[in-house]
């Protein structure tokens, strides 16, 4: 699963939860603290993409990103290695 | 087996409180969905309010209704917190004193962030189960209170994340083989834990963390907890086991979200189901809850006394308890609740005493966070000023306060 998929699919979460961000461009140097998720909010998004990439791994695993470029470069390694 | 569990609970929330809205407001905190904090109001702690008066404050009335011959029965005290006041002598000490305990008594002081209370019931429940003294009785207190931002001028602003949650709240819980509160399910139980630096506490006046971490591992740890007590309770079903749920509770969004985790990896159950089943068996844990904030080692007994003061419960009732505590440690474990239950929890007037708290207004609050009458750790003589807040004091009987402290030993006194 490659990069740009996986921040495709934060980037779908993202405007789930946040429905005013549906015709804001979402990228790989944006923040989702900055773009108005909550702590909570940020959880569920990650939480969500971790599902759909069948991913089952501890969530203190995918701590630190920061930003959705770096979380998506996680995932996808974390997704190989799976 | 011997029954064992909470035969008495109390909660105390303290004298004072602020409405948590109107601290983000002046903070100017940008919280579009503030009601996804799911807090109205938190406890903040007075110059002459410290952890040992709050838990004196909590037991008193468990301790008063007892008779002689059941008083003399408690034989260990354990307060939990991570707020203690000396690095060597308990707190413990000093509620045995003002309660005036028996002398034959264990006395000593369980840390482990916010899991401490569950640390101190399980420990009080498995001695009663050894049956090395049968009848005996354990008074464990959780009691914290939040003056982080004490530490410098700056700490306000580093304390900003956790501000509008750090409350202040005791819990005395009186555990022993006649539990009229909740009967512990024995052998029902899970941890789950691991090193992590999500929150601590490195300093007497200060509180470190990372919001998004500590929320992972909480989230971790619910799973974690809850799949162990699986393990090892045959049939157990998150869903279908439990007619309440309690959890810590930093704040109501948290155990939200990890209500909806567990509903998602367990059923995969749709946003829809997860909110009707969040209503109907977690939010009343809430109610006490979002009054005082985070009562750290206390969070989950202030969830148990809100179910059991709003659930309705009335037939016995399965309730499932999650506690969590930074750093990291975890436990699901489960007892039974009934009617008595009930009318034993709305008997200690929990509700009333915190409408009956002083409100303080922004200006006030900013007086006490100046902290320049409060007594700080490793004060060694101090006298405590009473009328930091002239208007919170009135009416208030019956209750322990701080005086001041003498060569380190701290004096209090009845108002």
């Amino acid at each position: 699963m490659d990069r740009t998929h996986i921040i495709g699919l934060i980037a779908t979460e993202i405007r789930d939860i946040l429905p005013e961000l549906s015709d804001q461009s979402i990228g790989p140097d944006d923040v989702m603290a900055d773009l108005g998720l909550d702590s909570i909010e940020r959880s569920e998004v990650v939480l969500t993409v971790l599902e759909k990439m069948n991913l089952k791994v501890p969530m203190t695993r995918v701590h630190g990103p920061a930003n959705i470029g770096e979380l998506a470069d996680l995932l996808a390694n974390l997704h190989s290695a799976a | 087996m011997t029954p064992v569990g909470i035969e008495a609970l109390n909660l105390f929330g303290g004298t004072a409180c602020l409405d948590v809205r109107d601290l983000c407001d002046h903070r100017g905190l940008d919280l579009p969905r503030f009601e996804n904090l799911m807090m109205r109001e938190k406890a903040v702690a007075l110059p002459f309010e410290d952890p040992v008066t709050f838990a004196v404050n909590a037991a008193k009335p468990v301790v008063d209704a007892l008779m002689p011959d059941e008083k003399a029965r408690i034989e260990m005290v354990i307060v939990c917190t991570e707020s203690g006041i000396d690095f060597g002598k308990s707190l413990s000490t000093w509620v045995h004193r003002y309660l005036e305990l028996p002398s034959n008594a264990r006395l000593f002081e369980i840390k482990q962030a916010c899991y401490s209370g569950a640390a101190g019931l399980q420990m009080a429940a498995n001695f009663v189960l050894s049956g090395t003294s049968p009848g005996a009785k354990v008074l464990v207190i959780t009691t914290d209170i939040s003056r982080f931002a004490l530490a410098d001028a700056n700490a306000v602003q580093e304390w900003a994340y956790s501000e509008p949650t750090s409350g202040a709240g005791a819990a005395a819980i009186l555990v022993s083989d006649t539990p009229h509160i909740l009967r512990l399910d024995v052998g029902a139980y899970g941890n789950h834990a691991f090193e992590v630096m999500d929150t601590c506490r490195p300093g007497p006046d200060t509180e470190a963390g990372d919001a998004d971490l500590s929320l992972m591992a909480y989230l971790d740890c619910a799973v974690g907890a809850f799949d162990d007590y699986a393990r090892r309770v045959e049939g157990a079903d998150f869903k279908t086991s439990f007619g309440h749920l309690c959890f810590h509770t930093p704040f109501g969004g948290m155990v939200k979200g990890a209500h909806r985790h567990l509903m998602r990896t367990h059923y995969k159950a749709k946003p829809a189901d997860i909110a009707a089943d969040f209503d109907m068996r977690l939010a009343p844990s809430l109610r006490f809850g979002q009054r005082v904030g985070n009562t750290a080692g206390g969070s989950v007994f202030f969830a148990l006394a809100g179910t059991l003061a709003h659930a309705g419960i009335s037939d016995p009732a399965r309730i499932g308890l999650f506690s969590y505590g930074s750093g990291c440690c975890s436990e699901f474990f489960s007892g039974v609740a009934d009617g008595q239950s009930v009318e034993r929890v709305a008997a200690m007037g929990i509700s009333a005493a915190l409408d009956a708290r002083y409100a303080l207004s922004m200006d006030e609050y900013e007086t006490l966070l100046a902290g320049a009458s409060v007594v700080r750790f490793g004060t060694k003589d101090a006298q405590v000023a009473r009328d930091t807040v002239p208007g919170a004091v009135n009416g208030v009987s019956g209750r322990l306060v701080l005086e001041g402290v003498s060569g380190y030993h701290r004096s209090y006194s009845w108002t």
